[in-house]
């Protein structure tokens, strides 16, 4: 048992899925999907899948806290919250209360470049899913008491996965380091004081600015047909007007000039240490050596990283990496969990020496070989259920520019050679370019002056 | 980074351990087989095409239930270091085999049972099996393996403490069966791992890892007749051994109120827990009961939700939840507020549990709730790896395919009476034992009202409950 932190944020980008397609084995590597475009912009795409009688629909918006500004951080994510509090037609509370009598259920979630929404539903609710859908992106109401109650709700939500989740806490500070320019910088939940002060006025303008149909794209995945579904967007999305898109962000990143470190001192059993590098935006050339670098370094206990500190040194319980999908330069993340009373930086030596060993000499043609299996069976993991499926071909919509990428994944993995991982490694793994944020466990007695 | 969503963190978790979902349509199990090998082995087959993906599932009858007093833990770490050094391969042989195929072999055990589950690509099929039962039937327990692991454990429980959360269900387990059957912890404590020697694990092996205490389930993407041949082949000159079955104590719902406040200084939020002992899996009343817990606790339209959520903002999240094993598991409502609210939030949870005895459920909340567990359920039967724990699971707990092939015509013949009589006999009210975590000094005056017994630990003091004896 490895018991390490995980944060909601992980969980809720990573909640990819489960299936079972109706096709052949070769069917499962391509899958047709139809695409419209309304006319008012948005994009609706469809994959018809048979094998249960359910529905996954994503509606995915370019709006995310990158989008945002001092002093009203977390807006988006309060406003993700807020497309449930009612519209029009489904008022305060009645939303789920109707979708759950007619068997769905759904969720949302707010990243720094998108917001998601998801309904998951049988698919005898589908009349009933894309009146709600309609309503709520044309009427959404603002009622003063439930923005009360719900700053309330998403205060509780920050204590839980930030100020009582070391995990949390400590990648905060690290993105509030790793970007002095860009809005990567503050939280995607927003901090303490900005949740206590938003206005309704700051939801209306947030409203007005991210949620136009053509600001956004849909993904249906199920027991329907394409033709069904483009039929009731004409009817009920189609008539919605579009408006100008959120303005774009402008502010670059300056490039790090060198190493940053940051501490936070606060009782806990033990120390945890995440390591940030600045990388490229997830539509680059390089995401797929960067990726396969990752796989090698960090993924499964045969990988080096896991070899030589969990194994070999025995400094750490866990030690992993994360690169989340982005519009704009972002970073990866390394996070080790040292085991108690060892001190963050004997993991970090170790690292590094690590690092410096893909760089020094290329990866192993066994090592390219496994990385690119083990990016194959995540490749199923991600589409084998109709949730995963709508996810994945939303990210890559959103994300890749087109769906289509998600269907040369496997060929780009393909592609990569020992010499791009070490360059990648090179190019962006250097000490420069690290942000370097370590909790330090500081009990009670110690810590009155 | 962060991502975030609308529903609490619990009530995702809470989806994931029971899934639930629909309306015209039927839900069922896709046909499957079940063969018995010469040597006790139950063997439970289920072809699945479309994705190529084979996942293995064994479950060992036998659990931490088992772990001797004192050595808690032990059927966990048994498990964990199958794959930590077989016959033919070193740990570090294993985890690159293993790894090479972009598969898993993986293993833990909970108080009921030991599992230990693989999956692989269909190309992969034949490296794969033997991976998977080298770990089943070839493991060595190298001594440096088990040390290893056992420090990572111990630090596992440690980290697990740093984060309220993610300890509130094994104090709470703990605290409620006071220590004995399902309140031992099946992942250890600080104590009790560093009690746990090499030759006890691999005696625990020896006793229980035994084909005739074994359910194997595989589903997926193969042809049931060549499976059934190299499963003969691996598994069918696997010596049989007579295994003593372990008897969980059946544990009485506890009378009275008692409260235990565990302190973590740095937090700004209670995490509570209020419940009692419940049901065990196959009672009698259960489709009912998870019609009442929907309506009650178990969805995000919930009463417990709309109460603390949606009305009143005060947490992130509120759900109730039972988890019927082999003997009587527990109920329990969780939640989390900030410290200022705590009495509120839990003075809250207790009026709806009142308000559902005295009013019930109405006609239209019956209804929604069969709806929704009607169409949330066929996503739980989705991919090979579910189907396969769900086979093995329902073949170690008694449960035939009905349980699935007759949820709906079972949730149809639940009336609002029947809600009634399983509100009263599942859903305590005046007996109840409450768990919180959280910063001592802020909220120890407000909640004495709720228990005539208050126990109070420290999050840093070792195991959970009771406390170790002193010396």
């Amino acid at each position: 048992m490895k018991k390490t932190w995980i944060r909601l944020a992980t969980l809720a980008m990573v909640c990819v899925a489960s299936f079972s397609s109706a096709g052949t084995p070769a069917l499962a590597q391509e899958f047709p999907v139809a695409e419209r475009t309304l006319k008012n912009g948005m994009k609706v795409l469809v994959q018809s899948d048979h094998s249960i009688p359910n529905v996954s629909l994503y509606i995915f918006y370019r709006i995310g806290s990158r989008n945002e500004r001092p002093g009203t951080t977390g807006i988006s994510h309060f406003f993700e919250h807020m497309m449930f509090n009612g519209a029009k037609k489904y008022g305060p509370g009645e939303l789920d209360k109707v979708m759950e009598a007619n068997g769905g259920s759904n969720n949302a979630y707010t990243s720094q470049n998108v917001t998601v929404y998801q309904d998951w539903f049988p698919r005898s609710a589908m009349p009933l899913i894309f009146d709600i859908e309609a309503d709520r992106i044309q009427n959404l109401s603002f009622d003063p008491q439930k923005i009360e109650s719900e700053r309330g709700v998403v205060a509780s939500e920050r204590r839980s996965s930030v100020d009582n989740d070391n995990g949390g806490l400590l990648d905060e500070q690290l993105w509030a380091t790793a970007f002095i320019a860009h809005p990567y910088q503050w939280p995607v939940v927003g901090w303490m004081s900005d949740i206590e002060h938003w206005t309704i006025d700051d939801l209306k303008r947030h409203f007005a600015m991210g949620y136009s149909p053509s600001n956004a794209t849909m993904v249906v995945v199920g027991d329907v047909t394409p033709e069904e579904i483009f039929q009731l967007c004409e009817k009920t999305i189609e008539p919605i007007p579009s408006h100008a898109p959120p303005p774009p962000v402008t502010t670059v990143e300056p490039p790090q000039l060198g190493e940053r470190r940051l501490v936070v001192h606060k009782p806990a059993e033990l120390p945890l240490l995440m390591i940030a590098y600045h990388v490229p935006p997830t539509n680059h050339p390089d995401f797929y050596a960067i990726n396969i670098l990752r796989t090698i370094l960090f993924q499964g206990e045969s990988s080096r990283m896991y070899q030589r500190l969990v194994d070999k040194d025995q400094i750490a319980l866990d030690v992993s990496s994360s690169f989340e999908p982005a519009f704009d330069p972002t970073i990866a993340i390394i996070i080790a969990q040292p085991k108690q009373g060892i001190d963050p930086v004997k993991c970090e030596t170790a690292i590094y020496e690590e690092l410096q060993g893909v760089k020094r000499s290329t990866i192993t043609d066994q090592e390219l070989e496994k990385a690119k299996n083990i990016r194959l069976m995540e490749f199923y993991h991600q589409v084998r259920t109709i949730n995963g499926r709508a996810n994945t071909i939303g990210t890559y919509e959103v994300f890749d520019g087109d769906y289509k990428k998600l269907f040369e994944a496997a060929k780009n993995y393909a592609a990569v050679t020992k010499e791009d991982v070490q360059r990648v490694a090179k190019t962006y793994f250097g000490a420069n370019n690290r942000t370097v944020a370590a909790l330090l466990p500081e009990n009670e007695e110690k810590a009155k002056p | 980074m962060t991502a975030l969503k609308k529903c609490s963190f619990l009530l995702i978790l809470l989806a994931l351990i029971f899934p639930a979902a629909l309306s015209a349509q039927s839900i069922h199990i896709p046909p499957h087989e079940k063969v018995v090998f010469k040597n006790g082995l139950t063997v439970l087959l289920l072809e699945k095409h479309g994705v190529p993906i084979v996942n293995f599932a064994a479950l060992v009858k036998t659990g931490a239930a088992a772990d001797p007093p004192g050595q808690e833990g032990l059927a966990a770490v048994t498990a964990q270091l199958l794959r930590k050094g077989t016959q033919k391969r070193t740990a570090q042989q294993f985890a690159a085999d293993s790894d090479f195929t972009g598969g898993s072999v993986e293993a833990d055990a909970s108080a009921d049972f030991s599992s230990v589950s693989g999956e692989f690509l269909t190309k992969d099929l034949a490296r794969g099996l033997d991976l998977f039962s080298d770990a089943l039937l070839h493991p060595v327990f190298p001594q440096a393996e088990v040390d290893k692991l056992l420090a990572q454990s111990l630090d596992g429980v440690r980290a697990a403490k740093d984060e309220a959360r993610s300890v509130l269900g094994t104090y709470y387990d703990a605290y409620l069966f006071n220590g004995n059957g399902y309140g031992r912890t099946s992942d250890g404590d600080e104590i009790s791992l560093t009690k746990i020697h090499r030759d006890a694990i691999v005696k625990f092996y020896e006793t229980y890892y035994a084909p005739g205490n074994i359910i194997l389930a595989v589903a997926g993407d193969f042809q049931t007749a060549d499976m059934k041949k190299e499963l003969e082949e691996v598994f069918g000159q696997w010596p049989s051994k007579p295994v003593t079955p372990v008897k969980i104590p059946v544990l009485p719902a506890v009378k009275g109120k008692k409260l235990l406040l565990v302190d973590k200084p740095e937090a700004t939020q209670t995490y509570f827990a209020i419940g009692n002992v419940a049901t065990a899996a196959g009672d009698p009343d259960r489709v009912a009961i998870r019609v009442v817990n929907t309506v009650f606790g178990g969805r995000f339209t919930s009463l417990l939700n709309e109460a603390l959520r949606v009305e009143s903002g005060l947490t992130y999240g509120a759900i109730s939840a039972f988890d019927p094993r082999k003997a009587p598991g527990p109920f329990g409502i969780y939640s989390y507020t900030k410290n200022e609210s705590t009495v509120q939030a839990i003075d809250m949870a207790l009026q709806v549990l009142q308000k559902l005895h005295k009013q019930g459920i109405t006609a239209d909340e019956l209804a929604s709730a069969k709806s929704y567990i009607k169409g949330q359920y066929p996503p739980s039967l989705e991919t090979s790896k579910q189907l396969a724990q769900i086979i093995a699971s329902n073949e170690f707990y008694g449960l035939d395919d009905k349980e699935i092939n007759d949820l709906e015509a079972r949730l149809d013949a639940v009336t609002t009476a029947i809600a009634q009589q399983v509100i009263q006999k599942h859903f305590p009210t005046d007996n109840l034992v409450f768990t919180l975590i959280g910063k001592r000094s802020d909220i120890a005056a407000g909640v004495q009202k709720y228990a005539e017994k208050q126990d109070a630990r420290v999050i840093s003091e070792p195991g959970f409950w009771p406390p170790p004896p002193q010396k």
